[in-house]
């Protein structure tokens, strides 16, 4: 190294330190420069499409269970019964937002839309039990007794309606005088009752997903 | 100390009864407490400075929780610190674990004893100032090494070598870059160098407008000794990024707060030195501190001479938060072939032109020129 490359060595360590030292001293002196946020006092909007915590408004939910097959976390589990009108009622819709990666699959598979990621992203806690969001308010048997109680009583319904119908068929039979015992028309079963006892009700817990979804819980006895 | 005593007992005539090295002692002990409290209060607010001045640099805001504009955020951290479980790694060599923290402490702090703070202000004004700084701080490396081997760890080891590396090759420049204040002062008394500065309206005095070589030469001690206290450019002894920490990733608790501790008492020493030597220490402008009134004159030039101290400090720390790390090849590059030489230059220069201009400076020569 000549003496002349030596010189332009120090030279160089100086002024570029110089220059560092300025831009630093800019940074330093001006407070428009300053992006923190202060948090807990001021917070940011959320994006539009955030993905925060899943929401699920239970009153649109069908209980399809397409949000439970297509999580590849398994972190939601639904359990429904079959209700009066067919349709299935929710007894319990849980999501486990420890696990949840906020891959949105759910939300984009859910047909009523009624499964929607919400803004919100502060959850911190001490209980590993309070990330576990649950929908459904009410106490899972009481819903399961209601539902039972209202399948039954649309069942015996349906059986009197039935039987009001035989009742006036034999009577319609009577008043035209002809006997034909060899007719189908008398038949009990009644068309359109649906079959009691057995509502169907189905169960999507947190166990694997193939047996989750095809699991179907008992039938309630009927009182 | 022993005047001092004396001094105590001829203003309070009750205090003649006592034995005279029961006072020596006293005042001793009541001086090194008071030095102590200094030293600790500059490295709480020196830690809380550090991390503001890191946080507008970075464009940050920096601690601002405790108290307000988190002034207090040092003591949290100290009762912290405190608190924290004092650990001995299994495998550590336990005697000299604990003993390392002490050397580092000891070399940062004992260095306090010699810093004058005003026209009487000083723990012991040594005739053998300066030199006793070189010697003083060179603990620090025993401490450093001593820790990074008792840790028992390779990072701590790796950190401990670099240290002793670093801090020996930077002594050499240090020494050589303060020489040309001694040289002007006639004298290694950090006093009689501050006092060597005074006049021309105490602040043409300066050694740093004595001539082109101090001007130089106060930019070779400062970056020497910011290498020599580890400080970022340099840290390469606890370089977080390669080592983790360095030779202090084993200790936790109060043991760390000592290392941590004496990383700000040897900033401070490094300004105060700066200060000193080529600042004109605690000479007041326009004022001569040593004519006024003993109360108001130690005041004042204490606050000038803290003032000073402290505008150092900010300069180091804003260096701190401009550079990236040097690579240790690039160090020790940068000690042997660039500062030792340019420093043997510096002191070279230095007597040639004491030599030359029997002794005055530039100031000096306009003021007389100037006519008075």
């Amino acid at each position: 190294m000549g003496l002349k490359a030596y010189v332009a060595d120090i030279w160089d360590a100086v002024v570029t330190t110089a220059k560092g030292m300025r831009i630093t001293a800019s940074y330093g002196v001006n407070p428009k420069e300053e992006v923190t946020q202060q948090y807990p006092e001021e917070r940011r909007e959320p994006s539009e499409r955030f993905r925060g915590f899943l929401h699920n408004d239970i009153k649109a939910c069908t209980a399809c269970t397409m949000c439970i097959k297509v999580c590849p976390v398994d972190c939601i589990a639904l359990e429904s019964v079959r209700g009066a009108d067919k349709k299935m009622v929710l007894v319990s819709y849980d999501i486990n937002i420890a696990r949840c990666m906020y891959c949105g699959l759910c939300v984009e598979a859910c047909p009523t839309k009624s499964l929607k990621h919400t803004s919100g992203y502060e959850r911190a806690s001490v209980n590993r039990g309070e990330l576990i969001l649950h929908f459904v308010e009410e106490d899972g048997n009481e819903i399961k007794a209601r539902v039972a109680r209202q399948v039954a009583a649309a069942a015996a319904k349906a059986a009197e309606a039935a039987k009001a119908a035989e009742a006036a068929k034999a009577e319609a039979e009577k008043s035209a005088g002809v006997p034909s015992s060899g007719t189908k028309a008398a038949s009990p079963t009644p068309a359109g009752s649906p079959a009691p006892g057995n509502p169907g009700a189905v169960k999507a817990a947190d166990v694997p997903k193939p047996a989750g979804a095809a699991a179907t819980k008992e039938p309630e006895t009927k009182g | 100390m022993e005047t001092l005593a004396i001094s105590l007992v001829k203003a309070v005539p009750v205090l003649s009864a006592v034995p005279l090295w029961t006072m020596t002692l006293f005042v001793m002990v009541a001086v090194a407490v008071v030095v102590l409290a200094f030293a600790l209060t500059f490295e709480g607010v020196g830690s809380y400075m550090l991390r503001k001045v890191a946080g507008d640099i970075q464009a940050r805001i920096g601690p601002n929780r405790v108290g307000p504009y988190g002034i207090l955020q040092f003591l949290a951290d100290g009762v912290k610190l405190i608190l924290k479980e004092d650990i001995i790694p299994a495998k550590a060599d336990r005697f000299l674990f604990k003993l390392a923290p002490y050397f580092v402490f000891v070399g940062s702090f004992a260095a306090f004893v010699v810093v004058p703070f005003g026209v009487g202000l000083i723990a012991s004004d040594l005739n053998i100032g300066v030199y006793y700084v070189m010697a003083i701080t060179s603990l620090v490396v025993i401490g450093v090494m001593l820790a990074g081997w008792a840790s028992n760890n390779k990072w701590a080891l790796l950190g401990g070598m670099r240290a002793a590396a670093q801090i020996v090759s930077y002594e050499v420049p240090v020494g050589m870059a303060l020489m040309p204040a001694v040289l002007i002062a006639g004298s290694l008394s950090l006093q009689d160098i501050v006092r060597s500065q005074s006049g021309l309206f105490g602040v043409f005095g300066w050694n740093l407008f004595h001539n082109p070589f101090t001007f130089f030469s106060f930019l070779l001690y400062f970056t020497a000794a910011q290498a020599e206290t580890n400080q970022t450019p340099f840290d390469l002894p606890e370089a977080e990024s390669e080592l983790v920490s360095g030779y202090n990733v084993e200790y936790s608790g109060i043991r760390f707060a000592m290392f941590f501790m004496a990383e700000f008492g040897d900033m401070f020493v490094v300004a105060a030195l700066a200060t000193a030597c080529f600042l004109g220490g605690w000479n007041i402008p326009y004022f001569n501190a040593a004519t006024l009134p003993p109360l108001w004159g130690n005041l004042l030039s204490l606050c000038v001479f803290l003032g000073k101290a402290l505008a150092m400090v900010l300069l180091m720390m804003w260096v701190r938060w401009t550079l990236p790390r040097l690579r240790v090849d690039q160090l020790m590059r940068m000690a042997w072939k660039y500062l030792i030489p340019l420093t043997f230059f510096n002191l070279l220069g230095v007597s040639l032109w004491l030599l030359l201009f029997n002794g005055r400076g530039i100031p000096q020569m306009i003021a007389a020129v100037i006519g008075r």
